[in-house]
């Protein structure tokens, strides 16, 4: 028993950094968001636990078999894991109530603005363009388009770029209200938006995820993988002929996918690239992207509303993003502290669809545009 | 600056990409549903009903027999042979269903299905008492 066996032993707590200690701590905070706060659990959770996993003095699951590192590569180096979760996305997505208001697509390409801003600002604090490019996408406020992008362009920008875009998806409900207020009157507020008795037939519906990725897919050969799985899911579930596998993907696929994406994701914290200042850049230029978006579906709102002579109510517009269908829960929501008996879910239910579609396209644009993938 | 710039054109293709492809998708949105509505219009129209009840009071293996019979109205009789026709003109399933279809759902009992249950547990409860 000499000295080196003692060392041998303690091994654990003598290779403890403040790093790694930091990082238990932010592990420790996004359980407490999670599981107390009710924060995005599904994906917290797990991001936390790999966080946590990947923190710990010489963790085993990061090495080269290790089950976070296998994970990593399974899923995210290739990008199949968001793909997946895009199939199960699209199977518990209806987009009756676009097909129904087709006109409200457009409040959807609104609504990705914040991704550009947040580009542009993120190139004015000396990221490189990909770097800024993936940084942007935390603007699509979806996830897994999120986590596509940024793993071909900055993938070391991963870890911070998806807790950015889950933890602020989480706080749709805080972040959009005050910038809706802001940039909207009491009376525009309370515009009441008529109803359509269209009914969309069952063929229709068929057709739809079928003719989007054909049109979407040809004209952005990057938005293929986004688009394709994210319609595929929307075709298994509206042709009711295999609700089976529309079950497993709107449930056991994503389930599965969402605990292994989350571990992997929690894994690429490793406090010694984590905490630096860029990923503090990247958590405000992240926040900044959700206001942008908010604040520019709801000026082409407006803008709408006056094409219309006041037939739309502006705020739709900020449902123009993807977080469905909370975006819309909270539109609602703020038009009934105006006017209880105002009914704007539907409406906003169909902007909020046309922001999924209009995130998928986004992304793609975004890559063919610097030329990645 | 130059990244500056990069960005700034990046911003205004990729805005007007994202605009030109869902204004497209509005278009086709529209025309879909426009057909769609197109489509089914034909069958509300009156004259539509009107050519179907010429057809199907004239069709061939429809007999109404029973009492009062003749004392329908043309209308009704056209009606009642509509749905004889439709009805036997619907293809039937591979096996005959002795109960309603299955709710969509992973978890989801039928109702027939949850009240057949109570009925047989219900039943042998009371043979077992008796």
């Amino acid at each position: 028993m000499n000295a080196e066996f003692f060392l041998r032993l303690a091994q654990g707590p003598l290779n403890l950094t403040w790093q790694g200690l930091v990082m238990l701590g932010v592990a420790g905070l996004l359980f407490y968001l999670a599981i107390v706060r009710g924060y995005e659990p599904l994906l917290l959770l797990p991001i936390a636990a790999g966080a946590m996993l990947a923190n710990l003095p010489l963790s085993p699951m990061l090495g080269d078999e290790g089950l976070l590192t296998v994970l990593y590569r399974a899923g995210i180096e290739n990008e199949l894991f968001p793909l997946l979760i895009f199939i199960g996305v699209g199977a518990l997505t209806d987009f009756g109530p676009l097909l129904e208001n087709p006109r409200v697509v457009l409040l959807g390409a609104a609504g990705q603005f914040g991704i550009f801003a947040t580009l542009l600002l993120a190139l004015g604090l000396g990221f490189t363009p990909n770097e800024a490019a993936s940084i942007g996408i935390i603007g699509a406020i979806d996830g897994p388009t999120s986590i596509y992008v940024s793993s071909l362009l900055a993938p070391h920008l991963l870890g911070p770029i998806t807790v950015a875009a889950y933890s602020y998806m989480a706080l749709v409900p805080l972040i959009m209200p005050p910038v809706i207020r802001l940039l909207t009157s009491r009376r525009e507020r309370a515009i009441r938006m008529p109803y359509s008795q269209r009914s969309i037939s069952k063929r229709t519906r068929i057709i739809f995820p079928i003719v989007t990725t054909i049109v979407v897919g040809t004209l952005v050969p990057f938005s293929i993988p986004l688009v394709g799985s994210l319609m595929l899911g929307n075709l298994m579930r509206e042709s009711g002929v295999v609700a089976r596998l529309t079950g497993a993907a709107s449930n056991e696929l994503t389930n599965v996918v969402t605990l292994f994406l989350g571990l992997a994701i929690g894994s690429t914290m490793v406090g010694a690239d984590f905490l630096r200042l860029t990923t503090l850049m990247i958590l405000v230029l992240g926040m900044l992207a959700f206001a942008i978006d908010t604040a520019a579906g709801l000026l082409f709102g407006k803008l709408l509303s006056l094409l219309s002579r006041r037939g739309i109510n502006p705020i739709i517009g900020a449902a123009g993003i993807s977080a469905f269908p909370m975006a819309a829960r909270v539109v609602q929501r703020v038009a009934a502290e105006e006017d209880f008996e105002n009914f704007l879910l539907f409406h906003a239910m169909g902007a909020n669809a046309a922001g999924q579609i209009a995130s998928v396209v986004a992304g793609g644009v975004l890559l063919a545009l610097m030329g990645g993938g | 600056m130059t990244d500056l710039w990069f960005g700034i054109q990046i911003t205004i293709y990729g805005m007007g990409l994202v605009f030109a492809l869902l204004a497209l998708l509005w278009g086709l949105l529209a025309l879909m549903v426009w057909l769609d509505g197109r489509r089914r219009a034909p069958a509300a129209a009156p004259e539509g009903v009107t050519a179907a009840l010429e057809e199907v009071t004239a069709a061939p293996g429809v007999r109404l027999r029973g009492a009062g019979v003749e004392e329908l109205a043309p209308e009704a009789l056209a009606a009642i042979a509509v749905a004889v026709l439709a009805h036997a003109s619907q293809e039937q399933p591979r096996g005959w269903q002795t109960a309603p279809a299955q709710p969509e759902g992973s978890a989801a009992v039928s109702r027939w299905v949850a009240a057949g249950r109570i009925r047989q547990t219900m039943g042998a409860v009371q043979r077992r008492r008796g």
